[in-house]
């Protein structure tokens, strides 16, 4: 398994969490999410058009989060995603998951954070 | 501009995801907008940032979207988009076009409000029943005679009594208004309107009253002993709302009666009634001739009008068989008793009602081709809208959106200014329009509101959707140029087409009213001088039984006016011009019998010397009384013209004798002339003898010393109005003091009186139609400076071309005096259709009256003009270069 597949890996389970926490405080369309993620994390994590979307759905099929069309005179429409109660639980179980496993990481494999 | 939903779509079918929902559809397109534009803003140029949006594009395997989208979802969001945002965007299109806002804000509560107020006394005076138990049961009833054109003439007791007695009645009830004076001690005396009546009105109206027990319900209908009832409203302004009043008897022209009860706050039928008095006197010891009762009857369980009314024609024909001298060609007339007690307000609220639905329809319409102006000029943005992901559905819900936030808006400011008008016009009305107090906005008037602002948004909303959605979007994106669609240039003109039409038929009707008005002040009266002051005063009492008294106190009465400052000629009679007199049989010496069988009788009509010369009446032959003529010189009338084109056409009229059947009019006259010879000394001119719009009948004219009445009108001509009421009050004052003096006014303002009704509704209507015009010619200012904006491209080829300015201008002046012509043809039809309604408002003037629709078209052509003139002018003054260089 190469490294860039471990990123890919790990991506694929944290993509719920780093959502959640973007929308924690305030509600954003797709792009800005998509951009938000890549932006912070330094180009390293970057989702495709489809698993971004899809990712949002499941994540408001399951109750996480709320969407609402938003108009604004002379600018396309947008769908604004924002963090329901429910999701804030999830986010709350999740990050508690997350740091016992980067701390189990650093422990056992010498990781640390960036 | 991309069409990125169109390259989403592809891209999904190229890649087996060709059933991708809109709100993926869309995200997606937005998010590639978002990719292409944050491109562009770095500096890349726009082939590269197309490009790098469709790589993330076709980077990403849209086939895991397909599914992931449950539907409950899509069709949640659809509607939760459509309602709450929709009206939030209409609030703030409106926000931002605050102008516009409030112009159609106002012209639709300007609708609104005069259709709610006219629909809040439509509704409270003719929708709502009469106060009476089974109201729909009651009938009023009234003589007819075809031989002599009259289809509204009081009753016969002795008939009456005779169609009471038909099963087809539950019962009847008649009773006729005698003048009374009302004296109490320590109180000024008053004239108070009463009925005599038979003790079963209440009973056959269903009403009791609230004190005391009424007429005893099982008793006569007439008696000797002498029993009143009187009104609520008399009972708390004269005697303190007293209920020891129930018992003790009041004067009623000196005449004590016992007071057996007060009747309900309101009631006071048959209108402005405040005692009811048992009759004294048995209606069949009365004559079939004399027509001087109302009446109203209850039909019985089962029958209706038209089964009545076949029953009072079989015995109508029959009296009229047995009794011919007085019954011929008589016939019995059903009316509704609500139709009776509304009159000439029930057709005229109907007008109205009609006329102020045209008014809300043409402020409906402006504020339309408002919407549609803004639509249009919205094109573009609809545009973008669909280009953008909006389907047509969700474009029409916005529309809809914008035309609901308006029509409440607008109904919301109509109710307002309805409730601020009502109480003032119920308030201000110079006329008792029965039940008027008791209109109000209720429920009813709500619901009418409710369902008049439903029916605006949908044409509000509709209208500019219909132009918006028929456009080809796509094209316009393109070309970007301004050119409108057929059907939306067509449905403009439509609008201001139809505005123009019904400004045109309001304008007819008001100018109808107006002609009906001067008709009216036009009818020869006869008398000469409107300024005259008319008063009336009733002898009555111990002092005035025996009539010598009667006749002495008038003569003392007119000296002494004559003798007042300013006053140049006085004098009395019974009636009054436009009423009629009693009509009682006659015959001419000489005359052969052949008339016998004629049913003669001649309005009877007794005057003064000196009433002829202070109302201005014409003389046309022989002479008018004078001081020589007494209760002991030779006993003479004077004859109108109808009377001598009549009867004396053969032989000079001033050497006939006349002869009547009159020993007197029950209580109110008498002949004291022994014998019943009169011989005829002069002719007068004319004096309408009947209600307007009727011909004038023959009239014979007593002197009063020979044919007195007790309850006469003073005529008083002075130097100006106030001089001839104080001469009025300070003889009454000096010759009969605790006699009252009523209703003093002049002639004028009688006569205006008569003819208040149609005033105000022509008034109503002139203010509805001044305003439908001006919305019109808004409504065209409009359209005209719209179409020459649009054309001033082709404008300007015209100009360059060589076409003169002048023929442009032309052109566009053409176009509006086609719109109002065309307006005009189509109102006039529209006034055509709503003839019969018209015809129950109008005087002497038909639907198609000529006149009218010529003014009205001049009016409607000079405002259509006036409107476009200023588009003209724009159109001439468009400069060939400035206007090809515009697009």
């Amino acid at each position: 398994m190469s490294p860039r597949t471990a990123i890919d890996e790990a991506k694929k389970g944290s993509a719920e969490i780093l959502i959640l926490a973007l929308v924690e405080r305030r509600s954003l369309h797709g792009y800005e999410i998509g951009r938000q993620i890549e932006e912070q994390s330094g180009g390293t994590l970057r989702f495709t058009l489809a698993s971004l979307y899809a990712t949002l759905y499941r994540m408001e099929d399951r109750g996480w989060l709320r969407s609402r069309w938003v108009e604004k005179p002379g600018q396309r429409r947008r769908c604004h995603y924002r963090i329901t109660d429910e999701g804030r639980k999830v986010l709350a179980a999740q990050r508690a998951d997350w740091s016992r496993f980067i701390a189990a990481l650093g422990l056992v494999a010498g990781v640390k954070p960036a | 501009m991309i069409d990125w939903r169109g390259v989403v779509i592809q891209e999904a079918r190229a890649t087996g995801a060709a059933d991708l929902d809109d709100h993926t559809i869309d995200e997606l397109a937005a998010h590639l907008e978002d990719l292409y534009q944050a491109a562009r803003a770095r500096g890349t140029g726009e082939t590269d940032a197309r490009e790098e949006a469709l790589r993330a594009l076709r980077e990403s395997r849209l086939a895991m979207l397909k599914e992931s989208r449950p539907t409950r979802h899509r069709t949640r969001r659809l509607s939760g988009v459509s309602v709450a945002q929709s009206l939030r965007s209409g609030l703030r299109q409106f926000r931002a076009h605050r102008g516009f806002a409030l112009l159609a804000v106002l012209v639709l509560g300007l609708g609104t409000g005069a259709s709610a107020v006219v629909y809040t006394l439509v509704d409270g005076v003719i929708l709502r029943p009469l106060p009476y138990a089974e109201p729909d049961r009651l009938v009023s009833l009234w003589d007819t005679n075809v031989e002599r054109g009259v289809n509204h003439e009081r009753l016969s007791p002795v008939n009456f009594m005779d169609y009471r007695g038909l099963p087809v009645f539950t019962d009847a009830a008649a009773w006729w208004r005698p003048d009374v004076n009302l004296a109490d001690p320590g109180m000024d005396p008053v004239r108070v309107r009463a009925v005599e009546t038979g003790a079963n009105l209440f009973e056959v109206l269903r009403v009791r009253p609230q004190v005391g027990p009424g007429f005893p319900p099982d008793g006569p209908l007439f008696s000797p002993d002498l029993v009143a009832v009187i009104s609520d409203r008399l009972w708390r302004t004269r005697y303190d709302a007293n209920p020891g009043l129930v018992g003790k008897t009041l004067a009623f022209n000196g005449t004590p009666y016992t007071i057996v009860g007060v009747m309900p706050p309101r009631f006071d039928f048959p209108g402005e009634i405040d005692v009811w008095q048992r009759s004294r006197w048995d209606f069949r010891q009365h004559s079939r001739g004399a027509h001087f009762m109302e009446a109203v009857a209850r039909l019985a369980p089962g029958v209706d009008r038209e089964g009545a009314d076949a029953a009072t024609s079989v015995l109508a024909a029959r009296l009229a068989k047995d009794f011919a001298s007085t019954n011929r060609a008589w016939g019995l007339r059903l009316v509704p008793l609500l139709d009776e007690q509304l009159g000439y307000y029930r057709p005229a609220l109907i007008v109205l009602f009609g006329a102020v639905g045209l008014l809300m329809v043409i402020s409906c319409l402006n504020v339309a081709s408002l919407l549609l102006t803004r639509a249009l000029g919205r094109e573009r943005e609809m545009a973008v809208r669909t280009a953008l992901g909006a389907s047509p559905w969700q474009l029409v819900a916005q529309l809809l959106a914008e035309g609901t936030v308006l029509s409440l808006a607008g109904a919301a400011a109509g109710l307002l200014a309805a409730a601020i008008a009502l109480p003032l016009i119920v308030a201000h009305t110079p006329m008792p329009i029965p039940r008027l107090a008791e209109a109000a906005i209720n429920a009813r008037v709500l619901g009418f509101i409710l369902a008049s602002a439903t029916i605006t948004t949908l044409v509000f909303g509709l209208v500019p959707a219909v132009a918006t959605v028929r456009r080809k979007l796509t094209t316009d994106l393109k070309s970007g140029d301004r050119a409108v669609s057929r059907a939306s240039r067509t449905l403009y003109h439509g609008l201001v087409a139809g505005e123009v039409a019904m400004a045109g038929a309001l304008l007819v009707v008001s100018l109808l009213l107006v002609r009906t008005v001067g008709r009216m002040a036009d009818v020869p009266t006869g008398v000469g001088r409107p300024e005259v002051m008319t008063a009336s005063v009733q002898l009555s009492g111990r002092d005035y039984a025996a009539w010598p008294a009667v006749v002495a106190t008038y003569d003392a009465i007119l000296d002494h006016l004559r003798q007042q400052p300013g006053v140049r000629s006085a004098g009395a009679s019974n009636v009054l011009p436009l009423d009629s007199g009693w009509r009682v049989p006659f015959a001419i010496e000489g005359q052969s019998a052949a008339r016998a069988n004629e049913a003669l009788a001649v309005q009877h009509i007794t005057v003064t010397d000196g009433y002829f010369e202070s109302i201005g009446a014409r003389m046309v032959a022989g002479r008018f009384f004078n001081a020589r003529d007494t209760g002991t010189s030779p006993p003479v009338v004077v004859v109108n013209e109808a009377f001598v084109r009549r009867y004396l056409a053969d032989a000079p009229a001033t050497q006939a004798i006349f002869t009547t059947t009159a020993t007197g009019i029950g209580p109110l006259g008498a002949n004291l002339v022994r014998g019943a010879r009169f011989q005829v000394v002069g002719v007068v001119a004319d004096v309408k003898d009947m209600p307007l719009g009727q011909v004038d009948e023959p009239a014979v004219y007593f002197h009063a010393r020979q044919f007195p009445f007790r309850s006469m009108f003073l005529t008083v001509e002075a130097t100006d109005a106030p001089a001839a009421v104080a001469a009025l009050r300070s003889t009454l004052r000096a010759v009969a003091p605790g006699i009252p003096l009523t209703d003093a006014q002049t002639w004028e303002a009688r006569f205006r009186a008569r003819t208040a009704e149609p005033r105000m509704l022509m008034t109503v209507l002139l203010f509805f139609g001044g305003l439908a015009a001006v919305l019109a010619a808004l409504g065209v200012y409009g359209l005209f400076s719209w179409m020459v904006a649009l054309r001033r491209r082709e404008l300007a080829i015209r100009l360059t071309l060589g076409a003169r300015p002048s023929s442009i201008g032309m052109l566009v002046l053409r176009h509006g005096a086609l719109l109002a012509v065309g307006g005009l043809v189509v109102g006039g039809l529209l006034v055509r259709a709503s003839e019969r309604a018209l015809s129950r408002v109008l005087f002497a003037v038909s639907a198609g009256d000529l006149a009218s629709m010529g003014a009205a078209g001049a009016l409607l052509l000079a405002a259509s003009l006036a409107a476009c003139l200023p588009a003209a002018r724009r159109a001439m003054r468009v400069d060939p270069v400035e206007g090809l260089r515009a697009e």
